[in-house]
């Protein structure tokens, strides 16, 4: 008798989505798909509108990301008009997103990814929630998380006014500097945040990397996949969120592009299936080979760990250091395992409150020549940043008068829609045996996914209330055999 | 937490317990936040933003007035403080025709389940706010709009949503003026 579990809506993932697992005869997973409901016409919603309405516009897209999509909607606008903005302007854009990156890494490895570990895999699921990481390491620190957030913030709306309707990149530079009093004050954020990060490694070493079984799951092969990675590094190969170019390795962890962020559209594509809204964007030299993985497959990760897998290391000294010790454990690069995203992500928000560091620790920071007036006539333009879910691409077209004629955007979700898919059907296939099927199992396929913190609801709010996960068991005639409800 | 506090309602919220404190409804002790969620370019998601314009109209004196597009966290900075939240918001029932005006207390909103720091709902923020010790509104009063999913963006509402907003508006404003008379 063959089986289907349904898992609507998926908890702690942006944006309602449903696992379907079907099961064969002896109870094993023969198939597992991942399906969300998509937003769509945004491309064409945007069509006619002046193009420097873009860097406003795309942060209303997503509640999760307005940073990511104003600052690569303002890069994409320099490449638009042509124009490079002065060094002071770059830097505050990258002290911007660097405290972004910071708030939102933490918020995940707390709020998001730690109740799988903080609190447990298997942990009854009205436990594995932000209330139950609060119990297990006190509200001390939960009230830290929460400050952490609120320090980042306020830099960011001192800066660029509401996240959400961000007045702050211009094409050719910023709308407004820093005052040395204002340096002083970020400083202080910055140092707390990297002895924040660094306790938070710390904490994911005693939680996590003490517990035998948690090494272990994350090392399962049922949670592995060996694709292919990008991600943005510096000139001297170093993760990099703000700027540089775009670098592509294999499974084997040689590199297979090394791009400027102009060139993206010569080395991918993107492909479609008539299930799904989301595209899939793939390596054009590799070819679409399906959902697969291996040295000929075109998918490509994009995410914390495919940026650090990618990068010869961190520019960074603390971070650098984690970046070391994550791999010597790992086994070596480039990882494979899909559930060390979350300690990337640590190692991450410690390099990116390094950075902020470093910034503000610059005489240039407080410079007043912040933007370089565009003159020339707008015509194509790509920005690329990283954002916290993995790489960002903006990509327009105008005519003379700078009024769009043609949008794309790829957000990371894309890059790491077929990645999702893949490492959610095979965790099923891993952790669902005998047609055993219970609430815990059914996590740990969830975390499959969880660990991409995948991002598909662009801000469409509705009443915040219940989000219930319903897993059922269906037998071959539709009827429902079991129901798991959370 | 032993035991949860009494069920507060937007009719019963002259007596309001939290944290072992009875509020005298005749002090001010903060002001009144009427608080919109929405995006105004996903069409009728936007419907508690467009109310709270027309709300704001007639009671720009008596509360401020913030709307926004985030949720989660964001919700609990911007709640803090007040001392009655009257939020106005879109839903998604199923259970009722769109254009259908609802009526709800943080009561109904309790159950934590699967919380994001994307996606954090009321309840978790309440809790949140609870187990942090966080200055959070002993009242507030949700009144929503029933809509289908918005899945195109728009910059306008729908015909029948459209037609909704003035009762949403009325609803709100009832709830307002009762608030105005009890001395908030």
């Amino acid at each position: 008798m063959s089986k289907r579990i349904t898992i609507n809506p998926i908890t702690r993932l942006e944006g309602h989505g449903k696992i379907e697992i079907f099961l064969d005869d002896a109870g094993d997973v023969e198939r597992a798909f991942l399906q969300i409901p998509e937003l769509r016409g945004f491309e064409t919603f945007c069509l006619g509108r002046p193009a420097e309405e873009m860097a406003r516009i795309t942060p209303r897209i997503c509640g999760v990301c307005p940073t990511a999509h104003h600052i690569a909607s303002t890069k994409c606008l320099d490449d638009l008009w042509h124009v490079d903005p002065p060094p002071t302007a770059k830097k505050l854009r990258e002290l911007v997103y660097s405290a972004f990156m910071c708030e939102d890494h933490f918020l995940h490895f707390y709020f998001l990814g730690g109740p799988d570990f903080v609190v447990g895999p298997t942990a009854p699921a009205t436990e594995r929630n932000i209330l139950g990481v609060i119990a297990k390491v006190g509200l001390d620190i939960a009230g830290q998380v929460i400050a952490m957030r609120r320090k980042c913030r306020e830099l960011i709306e001192t800066m660029a006014g509401k996240v959400i309707h961000p007045v702050f990149g211009l094409p050719g530079g910023v709308s407004k500097g820093i005052t040395e009093e204002q340096r002083l004050e970020f400083l202080k954020t910055a140092e707390t945040a990297v002895e924040f990060a660094q306790f938070s490694l710390n904490l994911f070493n005693d939680v996590v990397l003490k517990n035998d079984d948690y090494v272990k799951l994350i090392l399962d092969d049922a949670y592995a996949h060996r694709t292919n990675y990008m991600g943005l590094v510096d000139e001297n190969n170093k993760v990099n969120f703000y700027d540089g170019h775009v670098r592509v390795v294999g499974p084997d962890g040689d590199e297979f592009a090394r791009f400027a962020p102009r060139d993206y559209t010569d080395h991918f594509a993107e492909h479609v299936e008539p299930w799904s809204y989301v595209t899939f964007p793939y390596l054009k030299s590799k070819g679409w080979k399906g959902f697969v993985d291996g040295p000929d497959s075109g998918v490509v990760r994009a995410a914390p760990l495919a940026r650090c897998n990618v990068a010869d290391g961190m520019a960074t000294p603390l971070a650098q250091a984690a970046y070391e010790k994550m791999y010597e454990t790992l086994g070596g690069k480039p990882a494979h395992a899909t559930l060390a995203f979350h300690w990337a992500r640590l190692v991450e928000a410690l390099y990116a409150a390094e950075r902020m560091k470093e910034l503000l620790e610059d005489p240039e920071i407080t410079g007043t020549d912040i933007r370089t007036e565009p003159t020339r006539t707008p015509d194509e333009g790509i920005g690329i940043v990283e954002a916290p879910r993995g790489t960002l691409v903006h990509h327009y077209f105008t005519d003379d008068n700078g009024v769009l004629t043609k949008v794309n955007l790829i957000v990371a979700t894309n890059f790491n829609a077929a990645p999702i898919a893949m490492s959610v059907e095979k965790a099923a296939k891993g952790m669902i045996k005998g047609g055993k099927v219970n609430d815990g199992l059914l996590n740990m396929v969830e975390m499959a996914f969880r660990a991409y913190d995948p991002c598909h609801a662009c801000a469409t709010h509705s009443l915040p209330g219940q989000m219930p996960l319903v897993a059922r068991v269906y037998d071959s005639t539709g009827k429902t055999i079991k129901e798991l409800r959370r | 937490m032993n035991s949860q506090p009494p069920p507060i309602t937007c009719d019963n919220a002259e007596i309001v317990h939290k944290k072992g404190r009875v509020l005298n409804p005749k002090t001010k002790l903060s002001s009144t936040l009427v608080l919109a969620l929405g995006n105004d370019i996903m069409g009728d998601d936007a419907a508690a933003l467009v109310a709270s314009g027309m709300l704001k109209e007639q009671f720009a004196e008596d509360a401020d007035f913030n709307d926004t597009m985030e949720a989660g966290l964001a919700l609990m900075d911007i709640m803090a403080g007040y001392e009655r939240v009257l939020l106005l918001d879109t839903i998604i029932t199923g259970r009722h025709e769109p254009g259908t005006v609802l009526e709800f207390s943080q009561d109904d909103f309790r159950k934590v389940v699967g919380p994001s720091p994307h996606y954090m709902g009321l309840p978790e923020v309440i809790q949140l706010a609870d187990r942090m010790s966080v200055s959070f509104p002993p009242v507030i009063c949700i009144i929503a709009l029933e809509i289908e999913r918005p899945v195109d963006f728009a910059e306008t509402l729908s015909p029948g949503i459209k037609e909704a907003v003035p009762r949403f508006v009325q609803k709100a404003a009832e709830t307002l003026r009762r608030w105005k008379k009890e001395g908030y």
